[in-house]
């Protein structure tokens, strides 16, 4: 098994980005590639710029912990996945700020590559616009969705 | 006008493929003819022994360590210095038609150039190339050629060997007569296969040009890079139960096995199926089954399919020569890697620095209206001298972030402009955290291999060989006292004039 995990440090408060994150439809404005997500009964189907879909199951979307865990479930052919994105409150002098963190289990390990390089220009781009003003935080809505020990089959 | 510049690359092809080169079996008249007429190097090298890097050194002019490719999986830069955008800025007209591979193939999110230019359908500007159209060795991923076979051809699609297994792993899956890894009866017609794909868009490219119009085209064939699935209808071309077993092939396996086990551990650790080095490589396949009729078989697909490209640009030079370009076409033949194709008994390629894969066809035939003289070059050059050579041929000064130097024409000019020695690196960090960093040298007749510290080895290793008495590398000298200072000397060198990369840019797919 493969583990990646990428970060970036936001100028905005751990509420306002996970105002963001929260809606996990959202993906789509922040995550190069992705043009469509939609969400229905813990499921995301995401359609990448390719027209290739990408089923994933949520795991966790936790308020509380400003957690949110997913699993990809196909079509490319994943033995083990797990995304995690934490948010953490990080106040810096001078204004608010927060850590992402963006870590990934997978299985099988040559999608680690892909998936690393994806995920890294995903939360710089993700930080770049929050801390233009460029993506704001919704009211949470989403019902939360807690697990056990954080996801694990 | 101008000179015309035509550059055809192979990808994965041996010294030894081309008649000219002394091989017996591929019929290559038109290779050959080239070679006659032009000046052959005996000792041309890659500056990294697979496809991403050495591409990038092409287009480049540059050494890994400025241009940052390091593996495969690592792309060039955006803003990366391109010959091509150099000889756009004299007035060219340019293209590069068939594999690029400067940016990965494994992009499902769509994230690089030639992937969307791949995906667009169209044709697209890149690197400083006006016209990018696209293949790679199969009708798999978003480049022109798989778009071709989708949609005009979709019953050909499963004739190609499948690449990736189930776990994305790379496929070692036998077929053909004997059951070697990657070969695969491939029912596909000739004229839909990409090699005469390759020529067929390259034609229809210069078709669209004016006729006072001066042109570089980078065409550039994906075979005879494995998957060996070259169409079936071709395979009476070369019986393999009728070939000789090739001379890099201990048909022994104890004497396979000393030999190895004279060379670096990595070496035998592959053999025996205990480490793979090289994504590329097979991950479920160990090269100790291998047997000699599996030898016989790749070898036969691999010179089948190096006549169909030796045929492909036969078609491409009548096509020029009837637009009445010829006097002044300037033609280079080389590719970018070589493949092991039975020596010590393995495949593929990989961390292995002898001429299996560092000894390179390379053939410039000057353009007729130039008057050169033919003949053959000795003293070692690279491949990092191809885009300097472009600028020298087009009337534009070399740019000074080109590394290399504008090939020359027989050793006497290379002497005098200091051809002395030729380098060649590899860094590897694969997903399960192994890593590997070589760095080699090449002159005097010696080829001299450090190893850096990694997973695999210490950074006390080393091979060298004496490229006369040794031309199969079969001999590690390394550790021979008699040598060392012959070692010493070697590994002066190469510290003086390798150029280290800054730091290891993150990789981005494993291909």
């Amino acid at each position: 098994m493969a583990t990646l995990r990428s970060h970036a440090r936001i100028q905005r408060s751990a509420d306002d980005v996970w105002g963001v994150l929260a809606a996990p439809e959202r993906i789509r404005e922040w995550f190069p590639g992705v043009v469509d997500a939609q969400v229905a009964d813990g499921v995301r189907t995401l359609t990448l710029r390719t027209g290739i879909p990408l089923i994933e199951d949520i795991v966790t979307l936790d308020h509380q912990l400003r957690r949110f865990q997913y699993k990809v479930t196909g079509p490319i052919p994943m033995k083990f996945h797990l995304g995690t994105m934490d948010v953490i409150d990080d106040p810096v002098p001078g204004g608010p700020s927060c850590l992402l963190v963006y870590s990934t289990e997978i299985v099988p390990e040559p999608m680690a590559f892909v998936f690393d390089g994806a995920i890294s220009e995903a939360i710089a781009n993700l930080a770049r616009l929050l801390d233009a003003g460029e993506l704001n935080p919704e009211p949470l809505t989403a019902p939360t969705i807690a697990t056990g020990p954080a996801g694990q089959d | 006008m101008g000179r015309k510049i035509l550059f055809i690359t192979t990808d994965q092809m041996r010294y030894d493929a081309i008649g000219a080169n002394g091989g017996a079996v591929a019929r290559t008249p038109v290779i050959d003819g080239l070679a006659a007429d032009g000046v052959s190097y005996d000792r041309a090298q890659p500056q990294n022994v697979v496809c991403m890097p050495s591409r990038a050194t092409m287009v480049t002019g540059q050494h890994v360590g400025h241009h940052g490719v390091w593996m495969n999986g690592v792309p060039l830069p955006e803003d990366a210095p391109s010959v091509a955008a150099v000889l756009g800025g004299a007035g060219y007209r340019t293209a590069l038609i068939g594999k690029a591979h400067f940016e990965p193939l494994l992009d499902p999110f769509l994230r690089f150039e030639e992937n969307r230019i791949g995906f667009s359908g169209r044709p697209g500007a890149h690197r400083g190339f006006d016209h990018m159209e696209l293949a790679t060795h199969g009708a798999v991923g978003f480049n022109h050629y798989a778009n071709f076979v989708r949609t005009e051809h979709p019953e050909a699609i499963g004739g190609f060997f499948q690449v990736l297994d189930a776990d994305l792993d790379v496929s070692g899956v036998g077929g053909g007569d004997t059951g070697a890894p990657q070969v695969k009866l491939n029912p596909i017609r000739r004229e839909w296969y990409h090699t005469d794909w390759v020529a067929d868009r390259t034609i229809a490219w210069l078709d669209g040009l004016e006729a006072d119009a001066d042109w570089f085209c980078w065409m550039s064939f994906p075979d005879p890079h494995h998957p060996w699935d070259p169409p079936e209808s071709e395979r009476s071309r070369v019986d393999w139960r009728e070939l000789d077993l090739p001379v890099g092939y201990p048909e022994s396996p104890a004497e396979r096995e000393a030999i190895l086990d004279a060379k670096p551990r990595h070496w035998r650790l592959w053999y025996d199926g205990e480490l793979v080095g090289n994504y590329e490589a097979p991950a479920k396949w160990v090269p100790n089954t291998l047997t000699a009729d599996q030898v016989r078989e790749v070898n036969a697909l691999a010179h089948i399919e190096n006549e169909l490209i030796d045929e492909a640009i036969g078609r491409v030079l009548a096509a020029i020569a009837a637009k009445g370009w010829a006097d002044d076409l300037d033609v280079v033949f080389t590719t970018d890697h070589g493949e092991f194709q039975g020596d010590y008994g393995l495949l593929f390629k990989g961390p292995y620095h002898v001429d299996s894969l560092m000894r390179l066809p390379l053939i410039w035939r000057p353009a007729p209206s130039a008057a050169a003289e033919p003949g053959r070059v000795s003293r070692p050059v690279g491949l990092v001298d191809l885009a300097p050579t472009f600028c020298r041929i087009a009337g534009v000064d070399v740019p000074e972030w080109m590394d290399g130097s504008p090939l020359p024409v027989d050793d006497t000019d290379a002497a005098a402009r200091g051809f002395e020695r030729v380098l060649t690196e590899w860094d590897s960090r694969q997903p399960d955290g192994t890593e590997m960093h070589l760095r080699t040298i090449t002159r005097d007749g010696w080829v001299c291999t450090t190893y850096r510290p990694g997973t695999v080895h210490d950074g006390t290793e080393g091979e060298l060989y004496d490229l006369e008495l040794d031309p199969l590398q079969r001999v590690n000298l390394w550790d021979d006292p008699a040598r060392r200072s012959i070692r010493d000397d070697l590994v002066a060198d190469l510290v003086d004039h390798v150029v280290e990369p800054t730091s290891l840019r993150r990789t981005e797919a494993p291909v």
